[in-house]
C-alpha cells in the first residue's frame, strides 16, 4: 500500500508539475556533475594492484633499493649502413646530451656514456668509451673493438647488424608515463635522417592510455550517432529519440561528476578513473538507454490506443515503475557486488555505476515522464499511429518461437552446452603487443627491438644475500644462464657480470678469467678497485647499498602470457631445485604484474558474476514474491555470460583486463530484458489473460522495446573498428553479447516461461 | 683531499680585495709540509643505511703524494693506495689487492666520479687552479658567528669542470673554507660542504667536513684525528713496496 502511494505520488509529480520537475532534476544533476572537477585520473597500472600481493611487494622492494627498473628504449640508425659514423654517433652525443638535461629523466644509457674498462700493462683504466662529440675514423675503429669484445654490453647500446643504435632511458619514479612519452617524442624530433623507434614497458603503458582514450572516446562518438540513429528510424520522432538521449547524457555526467564528490569527501583512492574505469560510461549508457526506450515505446503504444497523452504517460508509468524500479536495483545490485573484489579500484567502479543506475531510474521517472507531458505530439504522426518495422519483425519471430518452444529451448540449451565447451579454450592474453593490430606503429617498434635489439620485456629478480660471497653470485650466475636457454631471451644483467668483467681487467685481460673470483676477499677486493678508478654508483642498479641484496634482469622478446607463466613457473623450479634459495630469490616485472592483474581481474569478475546473479534471483524472487521467477530472471543473462566466454574460446578472442568487463555489460543489461519479460507475464497473469495467448502477448508488448534497446547497443560494433585489438573484440563482443541476452530472453526465457505457465499463473 | 683543504688553508688579513685577489691569497698560503692522520669516512644515503671506511693515510709536497692503508672495514683491511701528482704528466695511482696479491695501477679521467662512493669527487679533492675560474666577491657574511668573505666561483671552460658555480665562505681570520654550495651543469644546488678546522702549528688544520648531495639526498662526513704535521716523513715512504704493509706508527 505504501509503495502503491509512493508510485502515485512520483508519477502526479510529473503529470502535475512537469516543469517544476525538469528544473528540479536538472539542478540536482548539475550540483552533482559538479564533483567533476574532483575528478582523477590514474594512469599506472601498479597502484591498481593490492598492495599485499606478491609481485608488487617485490616490485616496491626493488625500484626502492634500485631505483626505477622499467626502462624506455629510443633506437635510430638506417638499415644495413654501419652506426661507427662520425656523423651517427655525433648525433646520439647530442640526443643523449639533450636528453641527460631533462629533470624528468633520472638516468640515459647508450654508447656515449658508458663506461670502458680496460687493462693495459698491468694499468687499469675506467674511462669513457666515447670520450668527444666529433671522432675521426681511428677513434670510432677503437670504440667498436672494445664493444665486439663483450657481446652482452653491447647488445645493450648496438643492434645485431651494427646498424642501429640504442638509447636506454630511466625516467624518475613519480614521473606520469604520459610525460615521460612526450617529453621523448619531443626530443627524437631532430632525428630527420634515421628510421627511429621508442618503446619499452613505460613507453607503451604512456601512449596506450592516450591512445586507447582517443580512440575510444573517438569510437563511442560514432557509436552514439549510429545509436541515434537506430532509434531514429525505430521511434521515428527525433523527439522521443533526444528524450532518451537527455536521460543518457545526464546520467552519465550526473554518475562521473559523483565519482569526484565521493574522492573529494572519502579521499578513498578507489574512486580514482583508471583504464579499467573507462568502460564505465558505455555500461552506464546502455543502461540508461534501457530504461528510456522501454518508456517511450510503451508510451507510443498506449498514446496509439488511447489518443491522450496524459493518461498514456499515466498507464506507461503505472506498469514500468515497478520493472524499471525492479531492474535498477538488480543492476545496481550486481555492480555493487564488486566491493568484494580484491582490486581496490573495483570497489569505486561498482559504486560510482551503481550511483549511476540509480541517477538514471530518478530521470526515468521525472523528466522523462515530465518531457513526454509537456510535448504536445501529433497523433497522426507515423511513430504514434503505425507499429515500426521492427515491431513487426519481432511480432512474427515471436510467434516462431512460441510456436515451437521445445525445439526453440532444446537449441538455445545445445549452444549454452557448446559455449560450457568453449569456456575450456577460453585464453588470457596481456601481452600489450597483441593490443596492437601488424603494421602500426607501436607493434612495429616493438618487432624491431626484438628483432635486433634485446626485445622489449624484462623481468627480474631480486636476491638477497651477501652479494660479495662468489657462492650468491655463482647462483645469480646459473640462473642468467638458465634463462638465457630460452630462445625470447636476448641477455641479461646482472652484477655477476660485472665482477667478471673486473676480473678479466685485473688479470690482464685474460679471457680466461672472465669468471666469479674464488674467494670473498677477491670479490671485495675488485669492488674496491672499482670504487677507486670509477664511480661505485655505477653499480647501483645492480646491488644495493650494503651488498645484502642484488639484482638481475632478464631481457626478453615479446612472448605469449602462457609462455611467460610457463617460463616463470620453470625458472620457480629451477631455483628450488637447483639453486637451493627459493626463499632468496623473488621475481617480478611488468609482464609477472600485468599476469597478477589479470588474474585478480578474472577472479574479481568470477566473484563478482557468482554474487550478483545470487543477488539478482534474490531480489527479483522477492519482489516478485516466488524463488521461481528469481531463478528464471538469472536464466537469460547466466546463458548469455556463458556464451559469451564460450564463443570466446571458440573464436580465439582472448580475456584481458579490457574484454573482461563484457561480463558486467552483459548482466547490467541481460536482467533488465528479463525482469522486463517477467513483469508483463505476472501483470498479464493478474489481468487474466488466457493462458494460451499469454507468451505470445508478452513477446508482443516486450519484445520490440528489448530488441530495439538490444540494436541500439549494437551500436557501439564501431568500436569494432578501433586500432586496438581488445576494443574491437570488445566491440565485436558488445554486438555478441546483445543479441545473446536480448535473444536469450526471447527464447530460452520465453520457451521455459511457456513450458513451465501451469506452474506459473499460480501467483 | 687534503690538497683542496690545504687549499683554504692559511693565516692571512686581507681588506678591500676584489675576488680574484682574494682566491688568490687563498692560493697562496702556507700548507703543513706533510701531514699524516686517521681517517674515518661514513657515507649515509637516503634511507638512513650507513657505510663506514677507516684508514691511516700519510702524505707530503702539499698532498702531492700520498699514501693510504685501508683498515675498515673488516673486507677492505690490507687494501692500500698510492698517489703521486705530477706537473706534466698523468697522475700515478696504484692499488695493492691482497686477495690477488698483486698492484694494479688505475687510473680516472672522470672528474665527476665519487670518491670510494662518498659525495666528494675526483674534482672536489683537487685544487682548482686559479685561473681557470672566474671569481666575484659577494657581500661578507657570518656563518656560525664566523665572519666570512663570500667568493663566487665560476669554472671556465679550460677547467672541464662538472660545476657551473661555487659559492665559497672563506674566514676572514684564517682564510680556510667554512662552507661552499656547488652547482651543478642545470645551475642547480647539488652539494653543500661545510668544513671544521682546528689549529697546529700555526695551520689551520682540518678536522671534520661534512658533504650532503642535495639532489642524491646522500651525506659524507669525514672525521680526522690523530693528525700530525711536519712530522718529517721520509719520501722514500711513497714507494710501491710500501703498500703491502701498514706502518706501525
Amino acid at each position: 500500500m505504501k509503495a502503491h502511494s509512493i508510485k502515485h505520488w512520483i508519477i502526479s509529480q510529473s503529470l502535475n508539475q512537469p516543469k517544476r520537475t525538469i528544473i528540479f532534476s536538472l539542478i540536482i544533476t548539475a550540483f552533482m556533475a559538479s564533483g567533476l572537477r574532483f575528478f582523477y585520473i590514474e594512469e599506472d597500472m601498479m597502484k591498481l594492484l593490492p598492495a599485499e600481493m606478491d609481485s608488487r611487494k617485490t616490485w616496491e622492494t626493488i625500484k626502492d633499493e634500485f631505483g626505477n627498473t622499467e626502462m624506455i628504449y629510443i633506437a635510430f640508425g638506417n638499415k644495413d649502413k654501419s652506426v661507427f659514423d662520425d656523423k651517427l654517433i655525433a648525433d646520439l652525443w647530442n640526443l643523449t646530451e639533450a636528453l641527460e638535461s631533462i629533470p624528468e629523466i633520472e638516468e640515459i644509457n647508450s654508447m656515449i656514456n658508458m663506461n670502458k674498462l680496460q687493462s693495459e700493462d698491468g694499468n687499469l683504466e675506467v674511462e669513457d668509451l666515447v670520450q668527444s662529440r666529433d671522432l675521426n675514423a681511428d677513434q670510432i675503429s677503437e670504440i667498436k673493438s672494445y664493444l665486439d669484445k663483450y657481446p652482452k654490453l653491447k647488445l645493450r647500446v648496438v643492434s645485431q647488424n651494427d646498424d642501429y643504435v640504442n638509447i636506454i632511458i630511466k625516467s624518475y619514479n613519480d614521473v606520469a608515463l604520459d610525460v615521460v612519452a612526450r617529453i621523448i617524442d619531443t626530443a627524437v624530433e631532430e632525428l630527420n635522417d634515421y628510421e627511429v623507434f621508442i618503446g619499452g614497458v613505460p613507453y607503451v603503458n604512456g601512449v596506450i592510455s592516450t591512445l586507447i582514450r582517443d580512440d575510444v572516446i573517438g569510437l563511442v562518438r560514432i557509436g552514439m550517432l549510429v545509436m541515434i540513429l537506430i532509434l531514429f528510424f525505430s521511434l521515428r520522432s527525433f523527439p522521443a529519440v533526444l528524450m532518451v538521449l537527455s536521460v543518457i547524457f545526464l546520467s552519465v555526467i550526473a554518475m562521473m561528476g559523483s565519482m569526484g564528490w565521493v574522492l573529494e569527501i572519502t579521499g578513498s583512492r578507489r574512486f580514482v578513473f583508471s583504464l579499467i574505469n573507462t568502460s564505465m560510461p558505455i555500461i552506464l549508457l546502455t543502461i540508461a538507454n534501457s530504461d528510456g526506450v522501454h518508456i517511450i515505446t510503451k508510451f507510443f503504444k498506449k498514446l496509439r490506443q488511447s489518443g491522450d497523452t496524459q493518461l498514456a504517460v499515466e498507464q506507461t508509468m503505472e506498469s514500468l515503475t515497478l520493472p524499471i524500479f525492479l531492474t535498477s536495483i538488480t543492476t545496481a545490485a550486481a555492480f555493487l557486488s564488486m566491493i568484494y573484489s580484491p582490486l581496490e579500484v573495483q570497489t569505486g567502479y561498482g559504486v560510482t555505476i551503481a550511483i549511476g543506475i540509480f541517477w538514471a531510474l530518478v530521470l526515468s521517472y521525472t523528466l522523462l515522464p515530465s518531457l513526454l507531458v509537456l510535448k504536445k505530439w501529433n497523433l497522426d504522426s507515423k511513430a504514434v499511429r503505425e507499429t515500426s518495422f521492427l515491431e513487426n519483425v519481432i511480432d512474427r519471430f515471436g510467434k516462431g518461437v512460441l510456436e515451437n518452444p521445445k525445439r526453440v529451448l532444446s537449441s538455445g540449451l545445445i549452444l549454452v552446452f557448446i559455449g560450457l565447451i568453449g569456456i575450456n579454450w577460453l585464453s588470457v592474453e596481456v601481452n600489450m603487443q597483441s593490443f596492437f593490430k601488424k603494421g602500426t606503429t607501436v607493434r612495429e617498434t616493438m618487432e624491431f627491438l626484438d628483432r635486433e635489439m634485446i626485445g622489449s620485456l624484462d623481468m627480474q629478480f631480486r636476491f638477497e644475500g651477501d652479494m660479495k660471497e662468489p657462492e650468491t653470485l655463482a647462483k645469480i650466475e646459473r640462473l642468467q644462464n638458465k634463462m638465457e636457454e630460452n630462445q625470447e631471451v636476448t641477455t641479461s644483467m646482472s652484477i655477476a657480470d660485472a665482477i667478471k668483467q673486473m676480473h678479466r681487467t685485473v688479470m690482464d685481460d685474460d679471457p680466461d678469467y672472465e669468471t666469479i673470483p674464488d674467494t670473498r676477499g677477491k670479490v671485495n677486493n675488485l669492488f674496491t678497485l672499482y670504487a677507486m678508478s670509477g664511480d661505485p654508483d655505477d653499480f647501483s642498479s645492480l646491488v644495493d647499498y650494503e651488498y645484502s641484496s642484488g639484482l638481475m634482469t632478464t631481457f626478453m622478446r615479446n612472448m605469449t602470457s602462457s609462455l611467460i607463466i610457463e617460463y616463470v613457473e620453470s625458472t620457480h623450479d629451477f631455483i628450488a631445485d637447483s639453486l637451493e634459495a627459493a626463499d632468496k630469490i623473488t621475481v617480478t616485472g611488468m609482464l609477472v604484474v600485468f599476469r597478477d592483474l589479470i588474474t585478480l581481474i578474472i577472479r574479481s569478475s568470477a566473484i563478482s558474476i557468482s554474487i550478483s546473479i545470487v543477488l539478482i534471483a534474490l531480489i527479483a524472487g522477492f519482489f516478485f514474491k516466488r524463488i521461481l521467477w528469481g531463478l528464471l530472471a538469472v536464466v537469460p543473462l547466466t546463458s548469455a555470460v556463458i556464451l559469451n566466454f564460450g564463443f570466446m574460446g571458440i573464436f580465439g578472442v582472448d580475456l584481458n583486463h579490457i574484454t573482461a568487463i563484457l561480463s558486467s555489460i552483459i548482466i547490467g543489461v541481460g536482467v533488465d530484458f528479463a525482469i522486463h519479460y517477467i513483469s508483463q507475464y505476472r501483470r498479464l497473469v493478474k489481468q487474466k489473460v488466457s493462458v494460451d495467448v499469454l507468451s505470445r502477448e508478452v513477446v508482443d508488448d516486450v519484445g520490440y522495446p528489448i530488441i530495439l534497446d538490444a540494436l541500439s547497443n549494437m551500436a557501439f560494433g564501431a568500436l569494432l573498428f578501433s586500432q586496438f585489438l581488445p576494443i574491437q573484440h570488445m566491440g565485436g563482443l558488445m554486438v555478441f553479447g546483445m543479441i545473446s541476452t536480448s535473444v536469450g530472453t526471447l527464447t530460452i526465457l520465453a520457451t521455459t516461461a511457456e513450458l513451465l505457465k501451469h506452474k506459473l499463473i499460480k501467483l | 683531499m687534503k690538497k683542496f683543504i690545504f687549499g683554504i688553508i692559511s693565516i692571512s688579513f686581507v681588506l678591500g680585495q676584489n675576488g680574484y685577489e682574494l682566491a688568490k691569497m687563498v692560493d697562496e698560503k702556507p700548507t703543513p709540509k706533510d701531514l699524516s692522520n686517521k681517517t674515518k669516512m661514513v657515507l649515509t644515503n637516503s634511507k638512513g643505511k650507513t657505510r663506514t671506511n677507516a684508514m691511516v693515510s700519510k702524505s707530503t709536497d702539499g698532498n702531492n703524494k700520498q699514501i693510504i692503508w685501508f683498515i675498515e672495514p673488516k673486507d677492505d683491511k690490507g687494501v692500500a693506495f698510492l698517489k703521486i701528482e705530477h706537473d706534466d704528466k698523468d697522475d700515478e695511482m696504484r692499488m695493492w689487492l691482497p686477495a690477488f696479491k698483486k698492484v694494479r695501477r688505475i687510473s680516472s679521467k672522470k672528474k665527476g666520479d665519487s670518491f670510494m662512493g662518498s659525495d666528494l669527487s675526483y674534482e672536489d679533492l683537487s685544487s682548482r687552479e686559479l685561473d681557470e675560474n672566474k671569481y666575484k666577491r659577494l657581500d661578507d657574511e657570518h656563518v656560525d658567528e664566523v665572519d666570512c668573505y663570500v667568493l663566487e666561483i665560476i669554472p671556465k671552460p679550460e677547467a672541464k669542470s662538472t660545476y657551473t658555480k661555487h659559492i665559497s665562505w672563506i674566514a676572514k681570520d684564517g682564510l680556510y673554507g667554512v662552507k661552499e654550495e656547488s652547482f651543478d651543469k642545470r645551475g642547480e644546488l647539488k652539494k653543500k660542504k661545510s668544513f671544521t678546522y682546528q689549529k697546529l702549528k700555526n695551520y689551520y688544520v682540518i678536522k671534520k667536513v661534512f658533504v650532503e648531495d642535495v639532489q642524491k639526498k646522500h651525506t659524507t662526513e669525514v672525521t680526522f684525528s690523530d693528525v700530525q704535521v711536519d712530522t718529517g716523513i721520509d719520501e722514500n715512504l711513497f714507494q710501491e713496496k710500501n703498500l703491502k704493509r701498514l706502518p706501525h706508527n
